[in-house]
This record gives C-alpha cells, sequence and structure tokens, in this order.
C-alpha cells in the first residue's frame, strides 16, 4: 500500500501538467457486425467529413484493423469517443505519443 | 421487392414491410431493454458500452468515463427503443403490408436501434470474423444468423433512404 499510492499521486500530478500539451487520439476499431455503410454515415454525421474522407477512414479501418478518426483536447476527444459509443462504434482514445 | 423504407418529402420517411415482418421486429425491443438494465459485465453490454481508454496508465480516467457517461448512453438507448415501439404500435396493416411513417427523429432512432440489436445479436452469436450474410441451414445458430442478416439488409435500405 505504502509503495503504491505515492506512486499514483506523482503520476496524476505529471499527467495533469503536460496534459494540455499532449493531443489525444480517437481510434475507431474494426468490428465484424457494424455495416461499412453505417460506419461511413456515423463518420460523416459526427465529424462533418464528405464521403470521401468517411470512406477512406472506414476502409483503414476494415483492412487495417483501425484509424484515427479525430484528435485534439482530451475533453474533447472524450466527448467523440461518447458520441462514437451511443453510435455503436468501437472507439476508444490514447495520447498521440 | 419494394423498398422497406422510402424518403417521402424532406422530413419524412415512410416504412412499408410485411406483416411478419412487423410482428419479428415488436418482438425485439424488449429484448434489448432487459439486457440494458443488466450489469455492465453482461457480455453485450460491455460491446455497447466499450472502455474509452486502452491505456492502463488511464485507467482512472474510464472509471470516471463511464462513471459520468454509462447512465447517459443508456437512457439514449432506451429513447430511440420507445420510438421504435412506438411507431410500431402506431403502423396500420392491410391484407398483407404493414405501413407507417416516420420522422427525422424516429427514422434515426430506428437506425440507432437496428445497429443496437445486430451488435447485441453479433454477441450473443459470437461473430468474430465479418459476416457476409449467407447462412449455413445445417449451421444450429441458422434462426438467429438470419435474423442478424435481415436486420442487415433492414439497415442497409433505411441509410440508403436517409442519404436520398
Amino acid at each position: 500500500m505504502s509503495t503504491t499510492a505515492p506512486t499514483r499521486e506523482r503520476t496524476e500530478q505529471q499527467d495533469d501538467v503536460a496534459e494540455p500539451d499532449i493531443p489525444w487520439v480517437v481510434i475507431v476499431w474494426n468490428d465484424p457486425v457494424n455495416l461499412m455503410s453505417y460506419v461511413v454515415f456515423v463518420l460523416q454525421k459526427l465529424f462533418g467529413y464528405d464521403r470521401e474522407k468517411a470512406t477512406r477512414l472506414m476502409l483503414d479501418v476494415h483492412h487495417k484493423g483501425k484509424a484515427v478518426v479525430s484528435s485534439g483536447p482530451r475533453e474533447k476527444a472524450e466527448f467523440d469517443v461518447y458520441r462514437l459509443h451511443g453510435h455503436g462504434l468501437w472507439a476508444t482514445m490514447q495520447k498521440d505519443r | 421487392m419494394a423498398g422497406s423504407f422510402k424518403r417521402i418529402g424532406g422530413d419524412r420517411v415512410r416504412v412499408r414491410l410485411a406483416n411478419d415482418e412487423v410482428a419479428v421486429l415488436r418482438g425485439l425491443p424488449d429484448q434489448l431493454r432487459t439486457v440494458l438494465r443488466e450489469s455492465e459485465d453482461e457480455p453485450v453490454n460491455q460491446r455497447l458500452f466499450p472502455p474509452a481508454y486502452l491505456d492502463v496508465a488511464d485507467i482512472e480516467h474510464d472509471t470516471e468515463y463511464h462513471r459520468l457517461m454509462h447512465d447517459d448512453l443508456v437512457t439514449e438507448k432506451l429513447a430511440n427503443l420507445d420510438l421504435v415501439t412506438g411507431s410500431l404500435a402506431r403502423g396500420t396493416a392491410s391484407m398483407r403490408r404493414w405501413t407507417v411513417e416516420l420522422t427525422n427523429e424516429e427514422a434515426t432512432a430506428w437506425l440507432g436501434v437496428l445497429n443496437d440489436l445486430r451488435l447485441a445479436l453479433g454477441v450473443r452469436l459470437d461473430i468474430t470474423e465479418d459476416f457476409d450474410g449467407d447462412v449455413d441451414d445445417t449451421d444450429p445458430r441458422a434462426p438467429a444468423l438470419r435474423l442478424l442478416s435481415y436486420l442487415g439488409w433492414l439497415e442497409e435500405q433505411l441509410l440508403d433512404a436517409l442519404q436520398s
């Protein structure tokens, strides 16, 4: 107990300082059930991408297993993940490093 | 075969289904409602509400994300289900055909519910490879696979109508 708790605290402090500078990326992962046309539709709807860009991202998801669909500060990335989850896409976020 | 969904003007979508299709659809929303009220550990719920943060270093952020967002996501899905159930109850049946006109809001709810139902079925059927819709009759999962295929066919048509 006494060895782990302080470590976690220090990590949090570092995060608080570093976070504004490190952008986050939102990743959509391949999914065997979601229709390709549905993924394109959702990417256009949520991010305002044109059909060509949304289709290119969907094909990356399909063929490479994942694609970065948006990026930004943590709060923005989390909101994007939330909206993607609301539409049934398998989305996660991580620091872009 | 005539399309199941057709855009009418700018703000309505007409649904036309065979009566036996409607009978199948009416049985589905309650099954999803039941799952949504179960624990987050339930496999379908794990798929519908996946982690936002994968990195173990961000585990506390993920806990916070689920604490803040999970109930909102469930509420949205339940609201979609209510809109679908309402329109399924409102439609009118003739000898063979059932028809209803959806508002844009209802049509969007149908899209969300069709997709959620397919994701739930995908988990139940343990679909891990891309499913092309072809069903082997000897597969014990054939009835459920056919339902998954049918719902996908409906969803494709609704997507076409929404974008026409």
